[in-house]
Protein backbone atom coordinates (compact mmCIF):
# COMPACT_ATOMS: atom_id res chain seq x y z
CA UNK A 1 0.00 0.00 0.00
CA UNK A 2 1.51 3.36 -1.02
CA UNK A 3 1.57 6.21 1.51
CA UNK A 4 -0.97 8.15 -0.59
CA UNK A 5 -3.40 5.20 -0.70
CA UNK A 6 -2.92 4.69 3.01
CA UNK A 7 -3.71 8.35 3.72
CA UNK A 8 -6.90 8.08 1.66
CA UNK A 9 -7.88 4.91 3.53
CA UNK A 10 -7.23 6.57 6.90
CA UNK A 11 -9.32 9.60 5.88
CA UNK A 12 -12.16 7.28 4.77
CA UNK A 13 -11.95 5.27 7.99
CA UNK A 14 -11.99 8.46 10.08
CA UNK A 15 -14.99 9.73 8.14
CA UNK A 16 -16.72 6.37 8.64
CA UNK A 17 -16.00 6.55 12.38
CA UNK A 18 -17.38 10.10 12.58
CA UNK A 19 -20.56 9.26 10.68
CA UNK A 20 -21.33 6.01 12.53
CA UNK A 21 -19.95 5.70 16.06
CA UNK A 22 -19.08 9.31 16.87
CA UNK A 23 -22.33 10.70 15.47
CA UNK A 24 -24.04 9.36 18.59
CA UNK A 25 -21.52 11.09 20.86
CA UNK A 26 -22.07 14.80 20.36
CA UNK A 27 -19.93 16.21 23.20
CA UNK A 28 -16.16 16.43 22.65
CA UNK A 29 -15.55 15.41 26.29
CA UNK A 30 -17.47 12.16 25.78
CA UNK A 31 -15.64 11.58 22.49
CA UNK A 32 -12.28 12.14 24.14
CA UNK A 33 -13.03 9.64 26.87
CA UNK A 34 -14.52 7.12 24.46
CA UNK A 35 -11.57 7.32 22.05
CA UNK A 36 -9.03 7.17 24.89
CA UNK A 37 -10.74 3.98 26.05
CA UNK A 38 -10.12 2.46 22.59
CA UNK A 39 -6.37 2.73 23.24
CA UNK A 40 -4.33 -0.09 24.73
CA UNK A 41 -2.34 1.48 27.57
CA UNK A 42 0.51 -0.98 27.10
CA UNK A 43 1.12 -0.34 23.44
CA UNK A 44 -0.53 3.00 22.76
CA UNK A 45 -2.37 1.41 19.80
CA UNK A 46 -6.08 1.90 19.19
CA UNK A 47 -8.46 -0.99 18.51
CA UNK A 48 -11.92 -0.98 16.98
CA UNK A 49 -13.12 -4.32 15.63
CA UNK A 50 -15.82 -2.93 13.34
CA UNK A 51 -13.52 -0.40 11.75
CA UNK A 52 -10.68 -2.91 11.45
CA UNK A 53 -12.98 -5.36 9.64
CA UNK A 54 -13.98 -2.71 7.09
CA UNK A 55 -10.42 -1.41 6.62
CA UNK A 56 -7.25 -2.85 8.20
CA UNK A 57 -6.11 -2.80 11.82
CA UNK A 58 -3.35 -0.25 11.01
CA UNK A 59 -5.73 2.04 9.14
CA UNK A 60 -8.34 1.78 11.91
CA UNK A 61 -5.68 2.59 14.51
CA UNK A 62 -4.57 5.72 12.64
CA UNK A 63 -8.16 6.84 12.05
CA UNK A 64 -8.96 6.46 15.76
CA UNK A 65 -5.80 8.40 16.67
CA UNK A 66 -6.82 11.20 14.26
CA UNK A 67 -10.31 11.42 15.77
CA UNK A 68 -8.82 11.35 19.28
CA UNK A 69 -6.55 14.31 18.46
CA UNK A 70 -9.53 16.10 16.91
CA UNK A 71 -11.68 15.61 20.05
CA UNK A 72 -8.80 16.76 22.24
CA UNK A 73 -8.22 19.91 20.25
CA UNK A 74 -11.98 20.68 20.24
CA UNK A 75 -12.08 20.32 24.02
CA UNK A 76 -9.01 22.51 24.51
CA UNK A 77 -10.71 25.17 22.38
CA UNK A 78 -13.79 25.20 24.63
CA UNK A 79 -14.38 28.05 27.03
CA UNK A 80 -14.52 27.25 30.74
CA UNK A 81 -18.30 27.74 30.70
CA UNK A 82 -18.60 25.22 27.88
CA UNK A 83 -16.31 22.72 29.67
CA UNK A 84 -18.40 22.95 32.85
CA UNK A 85 -21.56 22.43 30.81
CA UNK A 86 -20.02 19.43 29.01
CA UNK A 87 -19.02 17.92 32.34
CA UNK A 88 -22.56 18.38 33.68
CA UNK A 89 -23.89 16.60 30.60
CA UNK A 90 -21.32 13.84 30.98
CA UNK A 91 -22.23 13.31 34.65
CA UNK A 92 -25.90 13.03 33.65
CA UNK A 93 -25.07 10.46 30.98
CA UNK A 94 -23.09 8.28 33.41
CA UNK A 95 -26.01 8.12 35.90
CA UNK A 96 -23.52 8.64 38.72
CA UNK A 97 -24.29 10.93 41.63
CA UNK A 98 -22.59 14.28 40.95
CA UNK A 99 -21.02 14.19 44.41
CA UNK A 100 -19.42 10.78 43.81
CA UNK A 101 -18.34 11.80 40.32
CA UNK A 102 -16.64 15.00 41.48
CA UNK A 103 -14.96 13.19 44.37
CA UNK A 104 -13.66 10.42 42.10
CA UNK A 105 -12.44 12.76 39.38
CA UNK A 106 -10.71 15.03 41.90
CA UNK A 107 -8.96 12.06 43.44
CA UNK A 108 -8.13 9.95 40.37
CA UNK A 109 -7.77 12.70 37.75
CA UNK A 110 -8.74 10.26 34.96
CA UNK A 111 -8.51 13.02 32.34
CA UNK A 112 -4.71 12.80 32.62
CA UNK A 113 -4.67 9.48 30.79
CA UNK A 114 -7.19 10.60 28.19
CA UNK A 115 -4.86 12.85 26.19
CA UNK A 116 -3.49 11.67 22.84
CA UNK A 117 0.19 10.79 22.63
CA UNK A 118 2.57 13.49 21.43
CA UNK A 119 0.30 16.19 22.79
CA UNK A 120 2.12 19.43 23.42
CA UNK A 121 2.77 19.49 27.23
CA UNK A 122 1.53 23.07 27.64
CA UNK A 123 -1.76 22.31 25.89
CA UNK A 124 -2.25 19.21 28.03
CA UNK A 125 -1.43 21.24 31.15
CA UNK A 126 -3.96 23.89 30.12
CA UNK A 127 -6.70 21.26 29.78
CA UNK A 128 -5.81 19.61 33.11
CA UNK A 129 -5.92 23.00 34.78
CA UNK A 130 -9.33 23.75 33.21
CA UNK A 131 -10.63 20.37 34.43
CA UNK A 132 -9.42 21.19 37.94
CA UNK A 133 -11.25 24.54 37.91
CA UNK A 134 -14.38 23.01 36.35
CA UNK A 135 -14.45 20.32 39.05
CA UNK A 136 -14.13 22.99 41.75
CA UNK A 137 -17.04 24.89 40.17
CA UNK A 138 -19.19 21.73 40.02
CA UNK A 139 -18.29 20.91 43.61
CA UNK A 140 -19.27 24.39 44.75
CA UNK A 141 -22.64 23.96 43.03
CA UNK A 142 -23.42 20.71 44.83
CA UNK A 143 -26.10 21.13 47.48
CA UNK A 144 -24.38 21.18 50.83
CA UNK A 145 -25.07 18.24 53.12
CA UNK A 146 -26.17 19.66 56.40
CA UNK A 147 -25.57 17.53 59.50
CA UNK A 148 -28.79 15.99 60.82
CA UNK A 149 -29.93 17.73 63.98
CA UNK A 150 -29.52 15.40 66.95
CA UNK A 151 -32.71 14.43 68.77
CA UNK B 1 53.68 24.69 55.69
CA UNK B 2 53.10 27.82 53.59
CA UNK B 3 54.52 26.13 50.49
CA UNK B 4 52.24 23.12 51.10
CA UNK B 5 49.18 25.38 51.23
CA UNK B 6 50.40 27.19 48.10
CA UNK B 7 50.85 23.97 46.10
CA UNK B 8 47.54 22.57 47.34
CA UNK B 9 45.77 25.78 46.21
CA UNK B 10 47.45 25.58 42.80
CA UNK B 11 46.36 21.94 42.54
CA UNK B 12 42.75 22.78 43.43
CA UNK B 13 42.79 25.64 40.93
CA UNK B 14 44.13 23.41 38.14
CA UNK B 15 41.65 20.67 38.96
CA UNK B 16 38.75 23.14 38.92
CA UNK B 17 39.89 24.53 35.56
CA UNK B 18 40.11 21.03 34.11
CA UNK B 19 36.65 20.22 35.48
CA UNK B 20 35.15 23.37 33.97
CA UNK B 21 36.84 22.73 30.62
CA UNK B 22 35.55 19.16 30.57
CA UNK B 23 32.01 20.37 31.27
CA UNK B 24 32.04 22.90 28.42
CA UNK B 25 29.69 22.23 25.52
CA UNK B 26 31.99 20.93 22.82
CA UNK B 27 29.32 20.64 20.12
CA UNK B 28 30.49 22.59 17.07
CA UNK B 29 28.31 25.53 16.10
CA UNK B 30 26.53 24.94 12.82
CA UNK B 31 26.53 21.19 13.32
CA UNK B 32 23.59 19.07 12.19
CA UNK B 33 22.40 18.56 15.77
CA UNK B 34 22.28 22.33 16.26
CA UNK B 35 20.23 22.61 13.08
CA UNK B 36 17.87 19.83 14.18
CA UNK B 37 17.49 21.58 17.55
CA UNK B 38 16.71 24.88 15.81
CA UNK B 39 14.13 23.23 13.57
CA UNK B 40 12.58 21.56 16.61
CA UNK B 41 12.41 24.93 18.41
CA UNK B 42 10.79 26.47 15.34
CA UNK B 43 8.24 23.65 15.15
CA UNK B 44 7.45 23.87 18.88
CA UNK B 45 6.91 27.62 18.60
CA UNK B 46 4.84 27.54 15.43
CA UNK B 47 2.72 24.46 16.13
CA UNK B 48 2.69 24.28 19.91
CA UNK B 49 3.10 27.68 21.55
CA UNK B 50 2.18 30.47 19.17
CA UNK B 51 -1.08 29.39 17.47
CA UNK B 52 -3.59 32.17 18.10
CA UNK B 53 -6.21 29.72 19.45
CA UNK B 54 -3.88 28.55 22.21
CA UNK B 55 -2.72 32.06 23.16
CA UNK B 56 -6.34 33.25 23.25
CA UNK B 57 -7.32 30.28 25.41
CA UNK B 58 -4.49 30.75 27.91
CA UNK B 59 -5.26 34.46 28.32
CA UNK B 60 -9.05 34.24 27.71
CA UNK B 61 -10.70 37.04 29.66
CA UNK B 62 -14.14 35.54 28.98
CA UNK B 63 -13.22 32.65 31.34
CA UNK B 64 -12.39 35.16 34.07
CA UNK B 65 -15.66 37.02 33.41
CA UNK B 66 -17.54 33.73 33.74
CA UNK B 67 -15.76 32.76 36.96
CA UNK B 68 -16.20 36.25 38.45
CA UNK B 69 -19.88 36.51 37.66
CA UNK B 70 -21.14 32.95 38.12
CA UNK B 71 -19.04 31.19 40.71
CA UNK B 72 -18.45 31.72 44.43
CA UNK B 73 -15.47 33.69 45.69
CA UNK B 74 -13.46 30.61 46.68
CA UNK B 75 -13.18 29.65 42.99
CA UNK B 76 -11.79 33.06 41.95
CA UNK B 77 -8.47 32.55 43.69
CA UNK B 78 -8.09 29.00 42.36
CA UNK B 79 -8.84 30.18 38.83
CA UNK B 80 -6.36 33.06 38.94
CA UNK B 81 -3.64 30.84 40.43
CA UNK B 82 -4.16 28.14 37.80
CA UNK B 83 -4.21 30.56 34.87
CA UNK B 84 -1.21 32.42 36.24
CA UNK B 85 0.72 29.14 36.38
CA UNK B 86 -0.20 28.31 32.78
CA UNK B 87 0.63 31.84 31.57
CA UNK B 88 4.04 31.72 33.26
CA UNK B 89 4.69 28.26 31.80
CA UNK B 90 3.78 29.56 28.33
CA UNK B 91 6.14 32.52 28.70
CA UNK B 92 8.93 30.31 30.02
CA UNK B 93 8.59 27.90 27.11
CA UNK B 94 8.43 30.70 24.54
CA UNK B 95 11.62 32.17 26.03
CA UNK B 96 13.38 28.78 26.01
CA UNK B 97 12.55 28.12 22.36
CA UNK B 98 13.42 31.66 21.29
CA UNK B 99 16.75 31.34 23.11
CA UNK B 100 17.41 28.08 21.26
CA UNK B 101 16.70 29.71 17.89
CA UNK B 102 18.76 32.76 18.86
CA UNK B 103 21.71 30.53 19.75
CA UNK B 104 21.47 28.72 16.44
CA UNK B 105 21.31 31.90 14.37
CA UNK B 106 24.21 33.42 16.30
CA UNK B 107 26.33 30.38 15.50
CA UNK B 108 24.95 29.82 12.00
CA UNK B 109 25.63 33.35 10.82
CA UNK B 110 29.35 32.62 11.10
CA UNK B 111 29.14 29.31 9.23
CA UNK B 112 26.75 29.66 6.32
CA UNK B 113 27.74 32.09 3.64
CA UNK B 114 24.23 32.06 2.14
CA UNK B 115 22.55 33.55 5.19
CA UNK B 116 21.57 37.15 4.54
CA UNK B 117 23.44 39.41 7.03
CA UNK B 118 20.63 41.99 7.03
CA UNK B 119 18.01 39.35 7.83
CA UNK B 120 20.24 37.93 10.54
CA UNK B 121 20.64 41.39 12.14
CA UNK B 122 16.86 41.91 12.01
CA UNK B 123 16.34 38.50 13.57
CA UNK B 124 18.90 39.20 16.28
CA UNK B 125 17.05 42.42 17.15
CA UNK B 126 13.66 40.65 17.13
CA UNK B 127 14.97 37.87 19.36
CA UNK B 128 16.51 40.35 21.80
CA UNK B 129 13.27 42.36 21.92
CA UNK B 130 11.23 39.19 22.43
CA UNK B 131 13.42 37.95 25.24
CA UNK B 132 13.09 41.33 26.96
CA UNK B 133 9.34 41.50 26.41
CA UNK B 134 8.84 37.95 27.71
CA UNK B 135 10.83 38.79 30.84
CA UNK B 136 8.76 41.95 31.45
CA UNK B 137 5.56 39.95 30.88
CA UNK B 138 6.73 37.25 33.28
CA UNK B 139 7.20 39.88 35.99
CA UNK B 140 3.83 41.51 35.20
CA UNK B 141 1.96 38.18 35.21
CA UNK B 142 3.72 37.09 38.39
CA UNK B 143 2.89 40.33 40.20
CA UNK B 144 -0.50 41.31 38.75
CA UNK B 145 -1.91 38.05 37.37
CA UNK B 146 -2.60 36.60 33.91
CA UNK B 147 -4.70 39.52 32.70
CA UNK B 148 -2.18 42.23 33.54
CA UNK B 149 -1.09 43.08 29.99
CA UNK B 150 -3.31 41.51 27.30
CA UNK B 151 -2.04 43.82 24.55
CA UNK B 152 1.55 42.93 25.33
CA UNK B 153 0.71 39.22 25.11
CA UNK B 154 -0.75 39.77 21.63
CA UNK B 155 2.28 41.81 20.63
CA UNK B 156 4.73 39.16 21.85
CA UNK B 157 2.82 36.42 19.99
CA UNK B 158 2.74 38.50 16.77
CA UNK B 159 6.42 39.45 16.88
CA UNK B 160 7.39 35.87 17.74
CA UNK B 161 5.31 34.54 14.83
CA UNK B 162 6.96 37.02 12.45
CA UNK B 163 10.43 36.14 13.75
CA UNK B 164 9.67 32.44 13.29
CA UNK B 165 8.60 33.02 9.68
CA UNK B 166 11.78 34.98 8.95
CA UNK B 167 13.87 32.31 10.65
CA UNK B 168 12.10 29.61 8.66
CA UNK B 169 12.80 31.41 5.37
CA UNK B 170 16.36 32.06 6.43
CA UNK B 171 16.92 28.37 7.17
CA UNK B 172 14.92 27.25 4.15
CA UNK B 173 17.93 26.38 2.05
CA UNK B 174 19.16 23.94 4.68
CA UNK B 175 16.91 21.15 3.51
CA UNK B 176 16.84 17.69 4.95
CA UNK B 177 19.08 16.32 2.22
CA UNK B 178 21.91 18.45 3.45
CA UNK B 179 21.66 17.45 7.08
CA UNK B 180 24.11 14.61 6.57
CA UNK B 181 26.68 16.87 4.99
CA UNK B 182 26.31 19.37 7.80
CA UNK B 183 27.43 16.80 10.32
CA UNK B 184 30.95 17.71 9.26
CA UNK B 185 31.57 21.36 10.22
CA UNK B 186 34.12 21.79 7.43
CA UNK B 187 31.39 21.07 4.85
CA UNK B 188 29.04 23.53 6.47
CA UNK B 189 31.25 26.46 5.60
CA UNK B 190 30.87 25.71 1.89
CA UNK B 191 27.10 26.24 1.91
Amino acid sequence: MTPATRRIDVAQAASDLRSRTLADIPRSLDRLIYLASMRDYNTGLYYHDGLASRFTQEVACEALADCHREAFSQLVGCSLRELVSQMEGYIDSTHTSPRDFVAAWKKLEPYRVAVPVETDPLTAQLLFSSFKIALAILEARLPSILPQPSA
Amino acid sequence: MISLIFFLSVGVLLFSSLFLLARRNTRPEGSSSALVEARQALRTLQAGLLPLELVNRVFAEQDWEYVRSETPRCIHELFLDERKGIALLWLKQVRTQIRSLQRFHRGAARHYARLNPRTEVELALSFAALMGACKVLQVLVYVAGPYAAPRMVGLVANVANRACKTSEQSLGFLDAARLGALARPSDAAIL
